[in-house]
């Protein structure tokens, strides 16, 4: 690499920090505001208080709402990933243009705008059900989330060697036997990681939920929406706002450390540090089942 | 399947059997009779079939047609986790996540045999391979060869009738290599169960097995022990596949007595004592490079060619010499280095006559002989 000249330098030092600034300032200000002791969230600061988030708990509209969306998000976690190692087993036996068939139609949520699919799944439980709920909620959330799933999971699966599989069949398991012990353990990092990718995704969902939820049972997005403009409201929607984010921190913090324990324990030591946050793509550094494969 | 002492004796007949890939045969019509308790190699260069095989064997892959006998038990709709077969892979294939020890159990715990007697049986076969100090191992923390065991150990456990092995040497280093084979022809003199070996490395064939397939485009070349096919090679294929061989090209010009009577390019004519020496016509005739004698230039006598010397190659143990013969043709020649003056003897330049005994000469088939494997031997 050249070296880079010291006005370069300067420049490159100044978007890195207006960048850094860019992502996380609106995150800082959200904090800043939550402890701000005015019910108008402007400048100057008043004081420091922790009384907005007493109010906020106290709140059994916005804690039942977020206890609401907790439990949609944790079922859509579930099943979109049980969904979605399915899905990945059979895309694992496909070649060619079927493979790119199928993984096309199983991505497409990714581009599909989420309100047009809100619209169409609210037409679609008006006709099976007639009343929106809760269940078509975590439906709706599993669908978008289904493609995030596969892409972690399907990479992970993918790095497995082919021949455990047959080794297990020909010691004499089952293929559901086979599934159950060696692949389903072996898949467990990839596991977490798109159990945590569902969750976050549905926990944050607005167009669906809004459309589909019933009237009464808002989702946690869905009521901040709504107390954002009642100006009354508004300090307790920031301090919601600063734990969400305290919540995100301490999730992925757990999550890598929970996915970095749940290899060693896969793999035995010298586990490699390159799966480090890569690891959502499910991608190990070094699998250690592949130093045996010559070439 | 439950702990059965006595699964059959592992004979394993392959009848017309063919695997077709799309329009493909990597098997190609092959019988063959795999006996019982021995070991049994598939040779071949790679893409030959004898992977292919193998997995048909094991039930990975459904043959297009033909049949697999096991003990005479047609395996066609047998899933491979029902077979009395078991599989070293050449990646090993082994669970990561599971101890050594869990590793070697897992075969016993899916067919529900009591905690007890896997304690046991894991132990003893553990120990059979030498492996006891790692059974709380990880694989992914042992060596190659460990890790070529602990493959063994677990397919072993299940005491299955024949044992499967693709290529279980091909990841290690040659000296680790050597030391394995001697060891796995051991392991299977001792536990008798028919082992089926799949290599590409000829010496590896020679050195462990009691019987040897030879392979080719799907196809059997030959079937026989390793003395006779190296001595007795059937066809070009094989003699050339088989260690290093002289291929010359003659025709036949007549017989004297147990011989055929050659004749090379430029008019030199050999007797050639073995092999089928009942052709006519254009064939080709091999010679093994231990098998020429090198006498000093203008001696004379039959089966005699005068040549000279072109390459030299010290080997340790012996030289190899290339010489152009006056026939046209470069044979090598194996010198022991019997002496110190051996070594010093040979340089390129150096004229020489050639002794190629005819009871070293052989005229090769170039059928293929799956069926008969001695039909070369008629001398």
């Amino acid at each position: 690499m050249r070296p880079i000249s010291r006005l370069g330098s300067l420049g490159l030092g100044i978007y890195f920090w207006a960048f850094v600034a860019f992502l996380f300032v609106p995150l800082v200000v959200l904090v800043i505001f939550s402890v701000n002791d005015s019910t108008i969230p402007t400048l100057p600061l008043s004081g420091f208080t922790t009384r907005w988030f007493h109010q906020a708990f106290s709140n059994g509209t916005l804690t039942t709402a977020l206890v609401r969306s907790v439990v949609i998000a944790l079922a859509a976690g579930v099943l979109a990933t049980a969904f979605g190692i399915m899905a990945s087993l059979g895309l694992l036996a496909l070649r060619g243009r079927a493979l790119t068939l199928a993984l096309a139609v199983l991505l497409l949520p990714l581009v599909v705008p989420y309100i047009c699919l809100a619209v169409g799944l609210l037409i679609l439980v008006q006709e099976v059900s007639a009343q929106p709920t809760l269940v078509a909620v975590v439906l709706g959330h599993s669908v978008i989330a289904l493609p995030f799933a596969i892409l972690v999971i399907l990479p992970r699966l993918r790095s497995l060697d082919p021949a455990m599989n047959e080794a297990a069949l020909d010691l004499g398991a089952s293929s559901f036997a086979a599934l159950r012990y060696i692949t389903l353990p072996l898949l467990t990092p990839a596991l977490v990681s798109s159990g945590i990718i569902c969750f976050v995704t549905s926990f944050d969902e607005f167009a669906i939920a809004s459309f589909l939820a019933p009237s009464g049972q808002p989702t946690y997005p869905i009521f901040l929406y709504a107390s954002a403009r009642t100006p009354a409201l508004l300090p307790e929607v920031i301090a919601i706002g600063a734990i969400i984010i305290a919540g995100s921190l301490l999730l992925v913090v757990l999550a890598e450390g929970g996915r970095r324990w749940a290899e060693r324990r896969l793999i035995g030591a010298n586990v490699s540090p390159a799966g480090a946050l890569a690891g959502q793509d499910g991608e190990t550094g070094a699998p250690v089942f592949a130093t045996a494969e010559p070439g | 399947m439950t702990d059965t002492q006595d699964r059959g004796k592992g004979q394993v007949s392959l009848v017309s059997l063919t695997k077709r890939f799309g329009p493909v045969a990597a098997v190609d019509s092959i019988d063959l009779e795999i006996p019982s308790g021995g070991f049994f190699s598939l040779l071949g260069p790679s893409g030959c079939g004898k992977t292919t095989t193998l997995r048909l064997i094991a039930g990975f892959e459904q043959p297009s047609s033909g049949r697999v006998l096991l003990d005479g038990r047609d395996m066609a709709g047998t899933p491979p986790s029902k077979r009395p077969v078991n599989t070293v892979f050449q990646s090993y294939a082994l669970f990561p996540h599971l101890r050594v020890f869990d590793n070697v159990a897992f075969g016993l715990r899916r067919a529900h045999v009591p905690r007890s007697e896997v304690q046991r049986r894991v132990g003893e076969t553990l120990d059979l391979v030498q492996l006891s100090d790692l059974a709380a191992r990880k694989p992914g923390q042992l060596s190659g060869g460990q890790q070529q065991r602990v493959a063994l150990a677990r397919a072993l456990v299940l005491r299955p009738a024949v044992l499967l092995l693709d290529e279980p040497l091909g990841a290690l280093d040659a000296k680790l290599r050597r030391q394995l084979q001697v060891e796995l022809k051991q392991l299977q003199t001792r536990v008798g169960i028919t082992f089926v070996y799949v290599t590409h490395d000829q010496e590896e064939a020679l050195t462990m097995s009691d019987r040897i397939a030879v392979i080719n485009h799907g196809r059997i070349e030959q079937a026989a022990s390793p003395r006779d096919l190296y001595e007795e090679p059937a066809n070009a294929f094989v003699a050339d596949f088989l260690g290093v061989s002289n291929l010359m090209d003659g025709s036949v010009v007549g017989s004297a007595g147990d011989a055929a009577q050659v004749r090379l390019a430029n008019g030199f004519t050999v007797d050639v004592g073995r092999g089928d020496i009942s052709r006519r016509g254009e064939v080709k005739v091999v010679i093994r490079p231990e098998r020429v004698l090198l006498e000093p230039t203008g001696a004379t006598g039959p089966n005699r060619i005068p040549g000279m010397v072109t390459n030299v190659v010290y080997l340790g143990s012996g030289i190899q010499l290339a010489v152009h013969l006056a026939s046209g043709d470069t044979i090598t020649a194996l010198v022991p280095n019997s002496d110190d003056d051996t070594a010093s003897a040979w340089s390129p330049g150096v004229s020489v006559t050639c002794h190629l005994p005819a009871n070293a000469l052989r005229v090769l088939g170039d059928g293929v002989t799956a069926h008969q494997p001695h039909s070369g031997a008629v001398t």
